[in-house]
Formats: C-alpha cells, sequence, structure tokens
C-alpha cells in the first residue's frame, strides 16, 4: 500500500441551503424539502447565490436512508433534513431493510426535480452518499465501526446491499437527466477510519462498487468522487491519475461538464468546493486499475 | 482487551479482593489515557478509540458498584452536545470519552441540541463548562446563541464555554466570545483543565 493522503474538507464553499439562499423565495420550510418543483427553484437558487456552473440535488445526505425506513427530521429555512433517530441498533438488521422505491416518496421527488431542471436546460450534480453516509442515518456508527472489525463477514454483506441501492440511485438519477453523479461517503474517511480500515473498506467494497458504477459513465454523464475516496483508491494503488487538457483554465464544474465524455471518473476536488479553478487548465482523470 | 474480556478481567479483579478505585484508576483509566496517547500520535484512529472506551464502559459497570460512595457534587461537571441543526457526533462522542477519562462528570445531551437545552441543563446541574460541536457551518451559528443565553440566564460568569468541529477554529471561537477552542479530544481534556485550574 502506498501512502495515504487525507482530503481535508474546507468550509469556504458552498454550504447548502441557508437563510441567505431562501431569502426572498416565498417558500415555506420544511415543505420545501418535499416536492420536486419547490426542490428545483431552491437548487437554482444555490446555484445562483454560489456563482456555479450546475444545479444541485438533493440538498441533504438522508434521502437514500428515509427511503430504506430511516427517520428524518425535515429541519427549516436554516438547517436542512438530517436524521431523528436510528431505527437499527445492530447491524444484523439492517439487512433486513427494504429495498428502495424509486417510485416513490421524497427520493422520487429528488429525481423529478432533477428532470426538471434538465428540462430547464441546467446541468444537474447528483449527491449520492456512500454506505458509512446512509449508515450514518440508520444505526449509531459506534455499531458499524466495532462490527468493522469483529463481525467483517457481516459487514461485507451489509455494503453489498447498500452498494446495491446506491448503484440504483446512480442508475436513476442518470435515466432522469443528471450529467454529474458525484460520489461521497466522508463518513467513512481516512481520519475516522484509519489507513488500515480504509484499506479494508476499499478492498471489500469501494473499488468494486466504482467499477460498476464507472459502467454510468457515457457522453453525457460522468462520475465524481469526493476526494477522500479519491486519495483511499490511489493510496491503495487502485487508481491513478490521468490528465486531461481543457480548453481553457476555469472552475472544477465547469471543467467537469467541459469533458464529460471523455473523462469517465472524476475526483481531484470537492465539486461543492466551487470557486475552485483549474488555473493549468488541467482535469484530472481518476482511473480505476 | 475485548470488552467481554475487560469485564471478566475487572469480576475477577474484584474477586481477589482488589480496590474498585485502584483497579479504575490504574487499569481503566490507565489503559484509556494509552489509548489517548496512541491517538493523539495517530496510532490509533476514531473507531481504536471507541472500542476501547466500550472495553472501558464494560470494566466501569463492573467495578463502580464497588467504590465508595461520591457525590457528582465534588466532580467537575460538563454538558456537552452537537448543536441544532447536526447530527454529526463522533467528535463530539470521542471528546466526552477523553474528559471522562480524565474524570469530569459529562452529561451527555447528544446530537441536534436545541439550544436553550444547552443552558437549560448548565443550570440544572449546576455545571462548570459547556462543550458545543459542529461539523457544518450552517449551525455553527449556533454556539453564540447558546453564549448569548447564557448571559441572559446569568450563567457566563461561571460556566466556561469551548467549542471544536470541522469548520470551527480559535479565530471563530475568539469572534463568538467563546472561553477555548480544541482541535481534538486530547487537547480538549488540556483545555477544559486550563479554563477550570486543574492540574
Amino acid at each position: 500500500m502506498g501512502e495515504m493522503k487525507e482530503f481535508q474538507c474546507t468550509y469556504d464553499n458552498s454550504a447548502g441551503i441557508s437563510g441567505e439562499v431562501t431569502e426572498g423565495l416565498n417558500l415555506t420550510f420544511p415543505d420545501a424539502y418535499l416536492h420536486r418543483d419547490t426542490m428545483a427553484v431552491l437548487s437554482k437558487a444555490l446555484k445562483e447565490y454560489d456563482n456555479a456552473a450546475f444545479c444541485e440535488l438533493p440538498f441533504c445526505h438522508t434521502v437514500e436512508a428515509e427511503a430504506m425506513g430511516g427517520i428524518i427530521n425535515y429541519g427549516n429555512e436554516m438547517t436542512g433534513p438530517r436524521a431523528k433517530e436510528y431505527i437499527c441498533t445492530a447491524p444484523e438488521e439492517l439487512l433486513k431493510l427494504p429495498e428502495i422505491d424509486f417510485s416513490a416518496g421524497r427520493i422520487h421527488e429528488v429525481l423529478m426535480a432533477c428532470k426538471m431542471l434538465k428540462g430547464e436546460g441546467e446541468h444537474v450534480v447528483m449527491q449520492v452518499s456512500g454506505p458509512f453516509t446512509v449508515l450514518n442515518v440508520l444505526i449509531d456508527a459506534k455499531y458499524v465501526y466495532k462490527a468493522l472489525r469483529k463481525k467483517p463477514e457481516l459487514m461485507k454483506e451489509v455494503f453489498r446491499k447498500l452498494g446495491g441501492e446506491i448503484f440504483k440511485f446512480m442508475e436513476e438519477a442518470k435515466r432522469y437527466g443528471a450529467d454529474l453523479i458525484s460520489y461521497a461517503d466522508a463518513s467513512g474517511g481516512l481520519n475516522i477510519l484509519g489507513p488500515k480500515m480504509v484499506e479494508q473498506v476499499v478492498e471489500d467494497f469501494t473499488y468494486e462498487f466504482l467499477k460498476r458504477a464507472e459502467t454510468l459513465a457515457d457522453d453525457r454523464t460522468m462520475i465524481l468522487l469526493c476526494p477522500k475516496t479519491t486519495f483511499a483508491l490511489l493510496g491503495t494503488e487502485k487508481a491513478s491519475f490521468r490528465e486531461h487538457k481543457l480548453s481553457r483554465p476555469m472552475a472544477y464544474g465547469e471543467g467537469c461538464i467541459e469533458m464529460t465524455g471523455k473523462v469517465k471518473i472524476a475526483g481531484q476536488m470537492c465539486i461543492k468546493n466551487v470557486g475552485y479553478q483549474l488555473e493549468n487548465a488541467v482535469l484530472k482523470e481518476v482511473v480505476l486499475v | 482487551m475485548e470488552e467481554d474480556d475487560v469485564a471478566e478481567a475487572a469480576q475477577e479483579y474484584l474477586d481477589g479482593g482488589y480496590s474498585a478505585f485502584d483497579g479504575i484508576m490504574e487499569g481503566l483509566v490507565d489503559g484509556m489515557n494509552r489509548a489517548s496517547r496512541l491517538y493523539e500520535e495517530e496510532e490509533y484512529f476514531v473507531t481504536d478509540v471507541l472500542l476501547c472506551s466500550d472495553a472501558m464502559y464494560a470494566g466501569l459497570d463492573i467495578l463502580r458498584p464497588h467504590l465508595p460512595e461520591v457525590s457528582n457534587d465534588d466532580k467537575v461537571t460538563g454538558v456537552i452536545g452537537v448543536v441544532e441543526g447536526d447530527t454529526h457526533d463522533i467528535g463530539k462522542n470521542l471528546v466526552k470519552i477523553m474528559l471522562e477519562t480524565a474524570g469530569f462528570n459529562m452529561i451527555d445531551l447528544g446530537r441536534d441540541v436545541p439550544l436553550t437545552k444547552f443552558v437549560e441543563t448548565a443550570k440544572e446541574e449546576n455545571a462548570d463548562f459547556v462543550c458545543m460541536s459542529t461539523l457544518m457551518t450552517t449551525t455553527m451559528g449556533g454556539m453564540k446563541t447558546v453564549i448569548g443565553l447564557l448571559e441572559e440566564a446569568g450563567l457566563r460568569d461561571k460556566v466556561k464555554v469551548m467549542i471544536g468541529g470541522g469548520p470551527i477554529s480559535q479565530k471563530y471561537a475568539d469572534k463568538i466570545g467563546a472561553d477555548g477552542y480544541s482541535q481534538n479530544a486530547v487537547e480538549a481534556v488540556k483545555l477544559a483543565k486550563r479554563l477550570l485550574n486543574i492540574a
């Protein structure tokens, strides 16, 4: 294993919905988080506030978990939806959770909002959460960490199940018009798990999952990775960077849009870092081995 | 040592007629302090510390009932929680574990804690300090609100305020009038001791 770098999340970028973004939109909260039309309005407002090249959906990391039975506090105009209480107390229970029904509930509204925005000519980034992030809504993280150490085979099964659901969400996102499908799982980052466990997770789940996700990339869809995931892949020698020259220096998000069709997976920077400029006009593709 | 083994060892230790207090201080707390040191040296990570703390608490459950009655009034009390709007509680849990290991009586309000709850609990429990954390920029403003509420309740002079979390910095602590900021759980213990003049 090579040296594994840590990507530090920065906080001078888009932090999502806030009172400043929602002011003057004449929306009521938390109702606005629940419906396709208001989601689309919010997403466009956030794009304009951030001066970004794309619209983002959803506004939280609870959509997948809610669709699997998680209990959500929908929040208000200041802070968005978040986990309310855990529905599982043992990792074994996670295997019994239902499959996601993409034709109903908030996850369906998210997909419909994506379709609406695409129809209005927007580029849409669908933010998809990895298993640790989804699990954070369903079960106290301490049970997950303990099971990773003491019941690795069980956790492989849990990851396989969640990976299947997450992949289906990515497929649906593509079907509903998302240009960029962003995969992030900061709750399973190096700073939390440590290098040995990150390597275990990459071996047991992330690499194979992303090989599958990579098949979704085509001339109109690109996969984006949180740099924490990128560095985990690079550090375990499961991926390398390949450089692509852009037409000019530009923001990272613009670079991803320009390179869609030529690059399958990008992940050198956090897509939420909307001000990040590729000053040397180079986008780095994450090439899985 | 795994938590089941620790519980068994603690029982054997008691059955051998040894002092519960010594077992806690020289066994469990010493072990946890070593885990803290390894965490500081980046040999251990969050998951390791959580497993160690489970083992410590399993041992404490066995040994604690055999301690002489000591009122919590004798202990320095802290109230800890993740501010309203945020559910990221891993860092908060670590800080709580480290502070408890260091001998503080910690009242854990959990995550997504209504801001008034910090003040109400500090008042009810006659707390010496309040610890708040968040990983989100959208919720960090809540910390300032709590400091304002402590002032309104006339508690600010007797309650120290410590803050931490991803977007938090010393600069932010200074800006909102918190007494201190710590970057990690080990530093939080040092900060609490410094603020409360504990050797």
